[in-house]
């Protein structure tokens, strides 16, 4: 009896913490459909209005053009870049390979608002601060851990006999790769993409620092609305659909290729 | 575990080179880049940089009461946002472990959640859970429990939510991982020996997961030391942190230098704090 209880209580307060955990985001979704201009709970009525207003308003619908165009380019560049070098550090198991997973993996281990500091005050000796390609540098950058990570992790567990068992049957090396490593490792691929791809389009920490006025991504218009003028209801429409879309990648993404596991 | 390489060291190297060169230039060098610009200093009322070495930045930062107010108030507030994500994180990663079974995925998916969404979503969130007219307080007052708005923004109480809210996966993560390789007879063998619940965790339990801990809490306590977006928009201005001070001179006052300085104060903070976990972990691995 007693243990049943302890484990009912036990029960209740992993319930409550992960409530804690989501209650944010939960909130953040309930209050984009409030009618009013401010939220308020109980909200007086209902409505889709801020989500329509957030469709049509220009200025939003530019940010959210940037952060996907930057968010796509620098999760190519840091996908691609981390698969070469992942391949590279299991296939060629170098004597260096510790130091070069650590290098890879920094920016998860240093703060980047202090890295991002560093970078503003040189983009500003190099003059492209506030560019796209320096934006690019920078979310790449910043992309690469996590993308870095999935992929060794991927290649881990490839078993280097099939390439070797392809090749003594007569493939080509490119052959190889392309009927054999990447079939296996699409799903690491597809995970380290959308892991790598939500990373740099909700960064705000480095773009607020070093975005100037040309490319204003998102999150960097959000945060400097919300010092400046408080919180604005078609925002929180935006952040609704941008947290729904995060959910829904990550629940597809563990549905096909166990996403969570590769984290 | 075969040790020879499938492919050429010149192939490894043309591999890897792009990713290594990339995170030399753009990640390490301006570390490097970032303590020498804390010793110049700005040339007022322009954007260029005296390059003489001075060490004015650092005699500001641990001179001025504004800075040293900022850094003690920054240091406890990670110290006691590590304590509460502990508290928390301890039994929901242990029940994660033992009892979620098909679920973990999924739950292990829903506390990466605020990870990959940013500083900035679920704090919008919060703005709304814990505003006067918001959810906590709507909710308290229609029930009649409380008359008039507790105030849970633009204080401490907010900034401490929101920054438990937003690094306890830092915590979870860890301990998930100490936790799943902790062999359940010990427990066991501990119960049927006679101990009490509290026994079992104060001298299996904890001791076998300190690793787990000491990894987490160091997480929890870099992040929340660094963080500036949360106490910002939660602390409404009012709560004053060690690195919105630094961004604060980075992005308006335009004084680097400065800006740098701080963040090296910063950096040498969460050296500290690794050297403490670094010393906890030996001695573990001595005792053991």
């Amino acid at each position: 009896m007693t243990s049943r209880f302890s484990k009912g209580l036990m029960l209740a307060g992993v319930i409550a913490i992960l409530l804690f955990l989501l209650a944010p985001i939960l909130v953040l979704i309930f209050s984009a459909f409030d009618g009013g201009n401010v939220f308020r709970f109980p909200p007086r009525s209902y409505s889709l209005r801020w989500f329509e207003e957030a469709l049509t308003h220009t200025e939003y619908r530019s940010s959210l053009w940037v952060s996907t165009v930057l968010g796509i380019i620098s999760t190519a560049i840091a996908v691609g870049l981390s698969s070469l070098a992942a391949f590279g550090l299991v296939r060629g198991k170098p004597s260096y390979r510790l130091g070069l997973e650590v290098l890879l993996l920094a920016p998860l281990t240093l703060p980047l608002v202090v890295w991002a500091i560093a970078l503003l005050s040189i983009y500003a000796q190099l003059g492209i601060n506030g560019t796209l390609p320096g934006l690019i540098l920078a979310h790449v950058t910043i992309t690469m851990p996590f993308a870095a990570r999935i992929m060794i992790a991927t290649f881990d567990e490839i078993d280097p006999r099939l390439e070797a068992a392809a090749k003594s049957l007569g493939a080509s090396p490119w052959h190889v790769v392309r009927r054999i490593t990447l079939p296996l490792a699409m799903p690491g691929l597809m995970s380290s993409t959308a892991i790598a791809f939500l990373v740099s389009f909700n960064d705000v920490v480095v773009t607020t620092l070093i975005a100037g006025a040309g490319w204003i991504t998102f999150p960097v218009r959000t945060f400097s609305r919300l010092r400046t003028e408080g919180i604005d209801p078609t925002t929180i429409a935006i952040a609704a659909m941008i947290v729904a879309f995060t959910i829904v990648v990550i629940v597809l993404g563990q549905r096909l290729f166990q996403l969570s596991r590769r984290f | 575990m075969n040790q020879t390489p499938d492919i050429t060291p010149t192939t490894t190297t043309l591999l890897i080179a792009p990713a290594a060169v990339l995170m030399f230039g753009v990640f390490v060098l301006p570390f490097l880049f970032l303590v020498v610009l804390s010793f110049w200093s700005q040339v007022p009322g322009s954007l260029s940089l005296d390059t003489s070495l001075t060490l004015a930045n650092y005699v500001r930062i641990f001179t001025d009461s504004y800075y040293l107010g900022g850094l003690w108030t920054t240091l406890w507030l990670s110290g006691f946002v590590t304590l509460i994500c502990l508290l928390l994180a301890l039994p929901l990663a242990r029940w994660i472990v033992l009892h979620a079974g098909r679920a973990k995925g999924l739950l292990i998916g829903i506390s990466i959640l605020p990870l990959i969404c940013g500083a900035l979503l679920p704090t919008l969130g919060l703005v709304n859970l814990l505003s006067p007219l918001g959810f906590i307080n709507g909710a308290l007052k229609s029930m009649g429990v409380i008359q008039s708005s507790l105030p849970l923004l633009g204080n401490i109480t907010g900034v401490t939510i929101g920054l438990v809210q937003a690094f306890l996966p830092l915590m979870v993560l860890p301990l998930i991982n100490t936790i799943e390789r902790i062999p359940r007879d010990y427990e066991k063998a501990a119960m049927s020996l006679g101990a009490s619940p509290l026994v079992v965790w104060r001298r299996v339990l904890l001791p076998l997961m300190l690793p787990g801990i000491v990894a987490g809490s160091l997480l929890v306590f870099c992040a929340a030391l660094t963080a500036f977006v949360t106490p910002q928009i939660l602390g409404q201005g009012k709560v004053v942190t060690f690195a919105s001070l630094a961004y604060q001179q980075a992005a308006m006052v335009l004084d680097w230098p400065f800006a740098s300085a701080l963040g090296i104060v910063m950096l040498l903070f969460l050296a500290l704090a690794g050297l403490v976990g670094a010393l906890i972990s030996r001695r573990l691995a001595r005792g053991s």
